[in-house]
Parts: structure tokens; sequence; C-alpha cells
């Protein structure tokens, strides 16, 4: 089975979506808290998808985006970075300046975290 | 002359690594890197934990004047495609810029 179209759909569905070893209640992986808890800090409405369940979704993904490691941050449908550049981002204040350029300045107001199966 | 040292340590997780084959792991990644870059003014790769498997990769040049950070970055990872697949690589954090 591939979770090719369940992963496009995750992709251009959510404002943000995160692919994260865990979920953010129970994150597994250094590099995924990184990228969460710089989206967290952002107040991006995040909708995190656990690549972990299955070796497949994470073959499946790096072949859609051409990046090959985990975590990967999309905003609206495009790939923005991993953990690294999602924390630069934050750093020189792009992070927000992106999300809300993307979303709409009132894009805090919504302080939704979701967590989608595939 | 570098002198290795064949003094076994135990790295992160059930794995023990000798300095060689750290300094190895270094000096692939280093080469590839410099074959990829070839005019890099910054190239730089670090073992973060001494373990031989987390690198800290810092290149600046003027290969990435005009490419946003997410292409900068899979310039990098392309460069490092057989250690990454190969295992060598547990975990990658890179840091990247042009030279304008």
């Amino acid at each position: 089975m591939s979770y090719s179209d369940k992963i496009k759909d995750v992709i251009t569905e959510s404002d943000v979506a995160l692919f994260m070893k865990g979920t953010p209640q129970f994150v597994m992986c250094g590099n995924s808290d990184r990228a969460l808890n710089a989206l967290r800090r952002a107040g991006a409405p995040v909708t995190a998808v656990d690549i972990l369940p299955d070796p497949s979704i994470r073959q499946d993904l790096s072949v859609l985006s051409g990046w090959p490691t985990i975590p990967q941050v999309f905003v609206k449908g495009e790939l923005i970075g991993g953990a690294d550049i999602v924390e630069e981002l934050e750093r020189t204040g792009e992070l927000e300046r992106t999300l809300a350029e993307k979303l709409g300045d009132g894009y805090r107001d919504s302080r939704t975290e979701s967590v989608v199966q595939l | 002359m570098r002198v290795y040292q064949f003094r076994h340590i135990r790295a992160r997780g059930s794995v023990a690594l000798g300095r060689y084959d750290r300094v190895v792991s270094v000096e692939r990644l280093q080469g590839l890197l410099q074959r990829e870059f070839p005019d890099a003014k910054q190239l730089e790769v670090v073992d973060r934990t001494g373990g031989g498997d987390h690198f800290q990769v810092t290149v600046a040049t003027p290969a990435f004047d005009g490419l946003s950070l997410v292409d900068q970055h899979k310039r990098v990872y392309n460069a490092l495609a057989g250690p990454l697949a190969d295992g060598t690589i547990h975990e990658l954090r890179i840091s990247t810029k042009g030279t304008t």
C-alpha cells in the first residue's frame, strides 16, 4: 500500500503540516522536538503526522518531498525545511512572517494542534 | 602526522567505535562535501557527540547564492547521500549560506 495520496492530502489541506517521529504529546526524537517547539513558539497551528507506525510512510514522504530526513515542515503545501531551517527561520523572524503571509495575520488565534493518522 | 588511537570507547547506544572510525567518518564527509562544493569559502564537519554518527555540517559557498534554504540543504543531503543511506550518519545538523 502506498501512503502517497494520504500524505499529499495532509500536506495540501493543512495550514502547517509536521511529519515527525512520535506525536506532539509523546515526541520520540530530539529533532522532531526542536521543530515542534519552534512552531509552537511561533504560534503555528500544527497538524502532526507520526511517521513511526510504518517505515513506508517515511519512504513515500521523502520521495514526494525530495527531503531525506525527519522532521519535515510544510506551510500551505510548501516544504519549508527540517529542524535546522525552522529554528533558523525562527531566529531571523522569518518563520512568523511566512506564517502571517501564508495564513493571514490572525493565524495565532486558532491555537490548534492536531494529530492525523495515515 | 596524525596518530590514530585504537582505544575503544563506548559510544551512544550499544555500538563501540574507536577513535580511528570516528576520524574516518569526519574525513569521509569532508571529502564528499569538498568534491560537491569545490569553491566553498567555509566547509566544516563536527562530530557533535564524539560517537562518530551525529554531525554538524557548515557550508558557505557561492553555489548557494540565490538558492532557498531548502534547496541549499538538499544540495548537502545529495552530497552526503551515501553515508546517509548506509547508516554512518545517524543525525545530521546542517547550516548553510551563500556568499553574497
